[in-house]
């Protein structure tokens, strides 16, 4: 079974425009020093040049020179990252329940990715037509694949019922003060204030706002909604939602 | 946390603690996100149906002209009044099927999220309300209850009527009265009870049907599941089929008996509701089963059936630790940001 190609290719350019947003999070973080995870944005990228890849094979210059192989160690080494991150969160207790489950979530779509690599027909995808890809083989445990998309949409669910509660734009400003106070005001917006080389305070009044970590040494930083935890949420929505949509198409 | 900003010992942080939170906060996990309750559960498991409907919907059969097709099959043996609108609808996606499918999907997408969005709850709700009459009528010919066919094991009385059943059950009311179980609070308890009698019953009453009663009607339907499935699935549809053929009567009679007794149970005593929900979750799993999924497998299908959405009515009137709106801390306590 395969979807339609223009829905494919419509697919693909949501995939491709999530990359480049996760490529611009990561340089942001990286030349300005603003907060982001730097692995799940990191796998984001691999996640939407992949899926694009797959949905429209015409795309994906290395079918047929390991692009499968490749795709599915790279995956394989993801899910096993994410996975010891959940792990290290749950044994050592700092990281909260939710940061366990957020790592799950991406533990599930680096498998997602692994299977669907793994069930990539093995040469000559480059030469198909879009949406074609994952019709040509089928799922291999079909019944796996239908668990993995319910899987998906569960955390897409999720992840969805959460997007409230999180900042629609993070501000970072930094204080000279030797005392480091991170506060978390009520409204849309996460601040955090911190001084040079100080693990920051957490202050919260009654709002959903996040706390956000600055990096010592660097000029006042302001990131607004582009580099929000809201919109990183709806790139993980979008994703799993395509990821779910692909893994139907190959029952 | 107070209104004040209160600075708290953060210098007794660990190295580890403060990486701990500090991923936790760029990755926005930290705030007064309230865990969901009970009902906030159930909305989402539905909203979850609904995404995986609108998935379905857009598989390539679905843009073909096979869909109509399959719409227009719902007016057989439904009375003129049912059957015209839904040949009328028919045809007239018919012209449009790309398009209209692609619109279906992305409504039912819409459902799924917005059921999911806490600020959108009621209105996704609502609107999934209205929605799934519509296709109960126009796309499921009213489950084909008026038809005399229509069986528990096909789907009756149409899947897509449960979805707006469980959002008026799981409706987040502004003032929630006392129940046992979720299903209660935004009906009342005794309108509860009276629907899950209403469609337990009429499943036992149709289960008796004649043509569904016939010697080889039940094995039939299920043996013709079997196909396009995956090994597992396809066994053990064709070995119940295999089991129920010429038993028709018989198994239709075990099948009313037990649908009526799931229906009755509702109005006995705590501890026995628990164990008549549990025949009931055992029963819609068999359904399910017996319905081959809903045919998620085949790529025609558009959902996957009325097995799920019976289990998760029969956890909403799952007896629980009463709460109303008044207990916050309880089940009932309304989220952060959420009308609910």
């Amino acid at each position: 079974m395969s979807g339609p190609s223009w829905l494919a290719g419509g697919l693909a350019v949501v995939m491709i425009a999530t990359a480049v947003y996760c490529v611009s999070r990561l340089v942001a973080a990286w030349r300005w020093r603003r907060p982001t995870e730097y692995d799940v944005d990191g796998v984001h990228v691999l996640m939407g040049v992949g899926m694009a890849g797959m949905l429209v094979p015409r795309l994906n210059s290395a079918a047929g020179s390991g692009w499968d192989i490749g795709g599915a160690a790279v995956f394989g080494a993801a899910m096993a990252w994410f996975g010891w991150r959940a792990i290290q969160g749950y044994r050592g207790g700092r990281a909260g329940p939710h940061a366990v489950a957020h790592h799950g979530q991406h533990v599930l779509a680096s498998g997602a990715m692994l299977y669907m690599f793994l069930a990539l027909p093995s040469a000559g995808a480059g030469g198909l037509a879009a949406g074609t890809a994952m019709a040509a083989t089928g799922a291999r445990i079909p019944t796996f694949a239908l668990l993995l998309a319910l899987g998906l949409f569960g955390y897409v669910i999720w992840t969805t019922d959460r997007l409230s509660s999180l900042a629609p734009a993070t501000v970072t400003v930094m204080a000279s003060g030797r005392a480091p106070v991170s506060a978390a005001l009520s409204g849309p917006a996460s601040v955090s204030i911190t001084s040079s080389g100080q693990a920051p305070v957490s202050a919260t009044r009654s709002g959903p706002a996040p706390v956000s970590i600055a990096q010592p040494g660097r000029v006042p930083v302001s990131a607004g909604p582009a580099m929000s935890p809201r919109l990183a949420a709806c790139c993980e929505i979008l994703m799993g939602v395509a990821m779910g949509y692909m893994l139907i198409t190959m029952l | 946390m107070g209104d004040g900003i209160a600075a708290s010992s953060a210098t007794r942080l660990s190295g580890g603690d403060t990486a701990a939170r500090a991923r936790e906060a760029s990755a926005g996990l930290q705030g007064s996100w309230a865990a969901p309750d009970s009902r906030r559960v159930l909305q989402l498991a539905l909203g979850g149906l609904w995404l995986l409907d609108a998935v379905l919907q857009y598989q390539s059969a679905m843009f073909s002209r096979a869909f109509p097709q399959m719409l227009a099959s719902a007016a057989q043996g439904n009375p003129a009044v049912i059957a015209d609108p839904i040949t009328w609808s028919a045809r007239l996606i018919d012209h449009r099927v790309v398009a209209m499918n692609a619109i279906f999907a992305t409504i039912q997408l819409l459902l799924g999220l917005g059921i999911a969005w806490r600020p959108t709850v009621r209105l996704a709700l609502g609107a999934s309300i209205a929605w799934a009459l519509a296709v109960w009528w126009l796309g499921e010919g009213l489950g084909m209850v008026l038809t005399g066919t229509a069986s528990p094991v096909n789907g009756a009385p149409g899947a897509v009527i449960l979805y707006a059943l469980l959002a008026v059950l799981l409706w987040p009311a502004a003032r929630d009265r006392p129940s046992p179980f979720v299903a209660g609070r935004s009906v009342g308890t005794g309108a509860a009870r009276l629907l899950w009698l209403v469609l337990w019953g009429s499943l036992g009453y149709l289960a008796l049907q004649p043509a569904v009663r016939a010697p080889q009607a039940l094995s039939a339907s299920v043996s013709a599941m079997a196909s396009g499935q995956p090994g597992w699935l396809a066994a053990a549809d064709s070995d119940l089929g295999r089991l129920l053929s010429h038993q028709g009567l018989t198994a239709s009679i075990i099948l009313a008996a037990v649908l009526v007794t799931i229906a009755l149970g509702i109005y006995l005593p705590l501890p026995a509701v628990r164990a008549v929900l549990i025949l009931a979750v055992i029963a819609a799993v068999a359904i399910w089963v017996a319905q081959g999924l809903g045919g998620v497998f085949s790529g025609s299908g558009t959902d996957p059936n009325s097995g799920p959405l019976l289990v998760l009515l029969a956890v909403a009137y799952w007896p629980a630790r009463q709460a109303t709106a008044a207990d916050p801390a309880g089940p009932a306590g309304p989220a952060p940001g959420s009308p609910m």
